[in-house]
């Protein structure tokens, strides 16, 4: 049966064809559903496809990379680039912060640990429209719940989302405030694998908490923080049902993202310009992963 | 592993080969001519009719006089929602399966029209001088026009009539100079908080300026619509007196949640505002009656009615039908004045053809009358398919220059160059 003999088993083949047969249903949906639309768009971004070419597709313009050249080129895409990057700069060591700030706090818990992990982790499960809503009349101007907070202790609040350089951090910490339950879930079940032996052992030493906390149980959670680092990026750097519902993309762009352009550009018809849009978003989550896992890996 | 790479850009060299090869410029609109005209007699066979919204809706039973007149022919009407219509149209047009005629949005007309799923308009089929001019304008892509108007909204003035009593004013302003003063002395004297609202930017705020710019002179486009023309001293001008607004406290800087305008405008917050009749019944529900408020024509510039936007819907006939004859017998039945006034008593959308203001309601109806007069002077945007995004460069600078960030002769300058690089897509 060795193949350098060039002698087939005849059962073997046998298998190998039944296995294709019983394989070829998820194949062909894959082919069909997942690798043809995916490339297609791929070869979409190198033409200068637009929507009034729906009839006749193919008949376009192979334009190369000159997509991507424009894109880079283009001061709206820059600006959001900018604002994609900054949401994730600011997004994502607030949201790991506070989850592992809580999840540490409810871990400390004996009682009712239950009641606060699924009060914490409600606004995962709530409607990102619905909370979008209540935020944006939390955060209004006039009579807005956080203003009035604000004029209690003499405070004049700003319009937090028709400002320029206050409505992206307001996202920001929107964005936190409903991701944060997810990590917490997970962060929580980490902590339980932290070795007590060596908690305890630290202790009877007579480490400080703070020590216990930077030097055993951040080392233990580095693999959960990795993957928490990594779904929290790659859901920030698409960050738009927010913007999409609560400011529109402005004021004056200044809360329009990557993924809130390209749905701009495919609402034009720009299909090829969009695609490479997104394209380029693809790469930066490849990119952010790559060094997220570079920067977190276990070292021995 | 190798192999799989091997595969995988295998499949990426063919899919670019397949999308590569090379674009004819046969399709599309521009210079097309219009169809050959429909022979007489009755309509046949089977006609398929798309519409969206509340006609979707009460089209169905009001196809049977149509029936009734023209015994073989078999109306069937789809209700499609406004919000998935423009995907389920391109679908349609990409297939070549759609329906025989459809309702568009006038602005998605230069779209589908240059995508070449529209058939132009057959000769003789309607007069172009019973419509109002503004309304005909959005059917015409490239010189040719792809269908007709079917019913149409129009933006006037809507003021509280006790506030600007109150604050000496008898009559609504017929100047922008007027209507500056009226909206100051609404808010001296009216207790109005802002005179007159105008959106200071985001999505749409392009159909409230522009009116402004048409009241000066301005033209978007030249006249067979191949060039934009926006970088104008009068599309300067119109964007200054616009800002003016706002740098003076007249209007709210921030884009309004709804609900607030017509909460505003009923408490008297608000004083006048620029809208289309869809808001009389927005007013009303708010509790105003026709006592406290009232509606008139933009002001000119100088004395007399300014120029306003006009928007609705059009019919249109799928290039793919295998009934074009009936189906263009079931939109010039459409058009007939009597049955546009039926359709206007049945579902309140307002006739595109002239005469059917001549009687009834809409003849008599002060508030209907001033629709009416406004609907003559009023324009469409350029029919071209890549109008939403110019309009949305427009938006962002009206935006910048109603913050003081630009001033309106940099503002139109920037508009020009950005139209200019996003091209008319004809």
């Amino acid at each position: 049966m060795s193949a350098s003999t060039g002698v087939v088993d005849p059962t073997r083949r046998g298998q190998a064809v039944a296995g294709w047969i019983l394989a070829s249903p998820f194949v062909v949906l894959f082919l069909v559903f997942t690798a043809g639309p995916v490339l297609a768009s791929l070869g979409m971004s190198f033409t200068d496809m637009r929507s009034t070419d729906l009839r006749s597709p193919f008949a376009v313009q192979f334009v190369g990379l000159d997509n991507y050249v424009d894109l880079v080129q283009d001061p709206l895409f820059r600006k959001v680039t900018l604002n994609t990057l900054l949401y994730l700069v600011l997004g994502v060591p607030l949201t790991m912060g506070v989850a592992l700030a809580v999840a540490v706090g409810l871990n400390g818990l004996s009682r009712s640990r239950g009641f606060f992990r699924v009060g914490f982790y409600l606004p995962v499960v709530t409607s990102i429209v619905a909370v979008s809503v209540v935020w944006k009349y939390i955060l209004r101007d006039e009579g807005g719940l956080l203003n009035a907070a604000l004029g209690w202790v003499g405070i004049n609040g700003p319009a937090w989302l028709d400002s320029t350089s206050t409505a992206l951090p307001s996202l920001v910490v929107m964005a936190a405030w409903r991701n944060f339950g997810t990590l917490m879930v997970i962060f929580l079940a980490g902590l339980q694998t932290v070795p007590r032996e060596q908690v305890e052992a630290a202790e009877v030493d007579g480490a400080s908490a703070w020590s216990r906390f930077r030097f055993i149980t951040l080392p233990a959670l580095r693999p959960v923080l990795l993957f928490g680092a990594v779904i929290t990026g790659i859901g920030y750097l698409q960050f738009f049902e927010e913007a999409f519902v609560m400011t529109k993309g402005g004021p004056l762009d200044s809360t329009r993202s990557v993924t809130f352009f390209t749905f701009d550009q495919f609402g034009y018809g720009n299909y090829g310009y969009a695609a490479a849009a997104s394209y380029l978003l693809f790469l930066a989550i490849v990119l952010l992963t790559f060094f997220q896992f570079r920067l977190l890996r276990t070292k021995d | 592993m190798k192999r799989t790479t091997a595969t995988i850009a295998g499949l990426a060299v063919a899919g670019l080969l397949l999308t590569s090869c090379g674009r004819s410029d046969d399709a599309g609109a521009g210079g097309e001519a219009q169809s050959t005209a429909i022979a007489d007699g009755k309509a046949k066979g089977t006609i398929e009719v798309w519409a969206m919204g509340t006609e979707g809706e009460k089209l169905g039973d009001f196809v049977d006089a149509f029936e009734d007149a023209n015994p073989d022919a078999d109306v069937k009407v789809t209700a499609v929602p406004w919000e998935s219509a423009h995907d389920k149209i391109s679908t349609a047009i990409a297939a070549g399966k759609g329906p025989d005629v459809s309702l568009i949005g006038t602005t998605w007309m230069g779209e589908f029209a240059e995508a070449g799923g529209l058939m132009p308009t057959p000769e003789g089929l309607v007069d172009e001088a019973d419509y109002f001019p503004g309304a005909w304008q959005s059917t015409e892509v490239g010189g040719t026009s792809y269908g007709v108007p079917w019913y149409v909204e129009t933006r006037v003035l809507f003021y509280r009539k006790d506030l600007a009593k109150k604050a000496g004013w008898a009559e609504a302003p017929t100047s922008w100079d007027d209507l500056k003063k009226f909206a100051e002395d609404l808010k001296s004297k009216g207790g109005a908080k802002y005179g007159l609202n105008l959106q200071p930017g985001q999505t749409g705020s392009w159909q409230s300026y522009l009116p402004f710019a048409w009241s000066d002179g301005a033209t978007l486009t030249n006249d067979d619509g191949t060039e934009y023309t926006i970088d104008s001293p009068e599309m300067a001008e119109a964007l200054d007196y616009y800002t003016s607004y706002f740098d003076d406290g007249l209007s709210m800087t921030r884009t309004l949640d709804p609900g607030e305008l017509e909460g505003g405008f009923a408490d008297g917050s608000i004083g006048s505002f620029i809208s289309g009749p869809w808001h009389t019944g927005l007013v009303e529900d708010a509790g105003l009656d026709d006592s406290q408020y009232a509606v008139a024509p933009l002001p000119g510039k100088d004395d007399g009615m300014g120029t306003s936007f006009v928007g609705g819907g059009d019919l249109a006939v799928f290039k793919d039908t295998d009934n074009a004859d009936g189906a263009w017998k079931f939109v010039q039945w459409l058009s007939q004045p009597d049955v546009q006034q039926d359709f206007y008593d049945e579902v309140g959308d307002l006739p595109s053809v002239q005469s059917a203001w001549d009687t009834g309601e809409l003849s008599t109806d002060p508030q209907l009358k001033v629709f009416g007069e406004q609907l003559k002077e009023a324009q469409s945007p350029p029919a071209v398919p890549t109008w939403e995004q110019v309009a949305a460069s427009i938006d962002g600078l009206v935006e910048q220059a109603s913050r003081g960030d630009l001033s309106g002769e940099d503002a139109v300058k920037q508009m020009q160059s950005d139209a200019q690089s996003i091209g008319t897509g004809l």
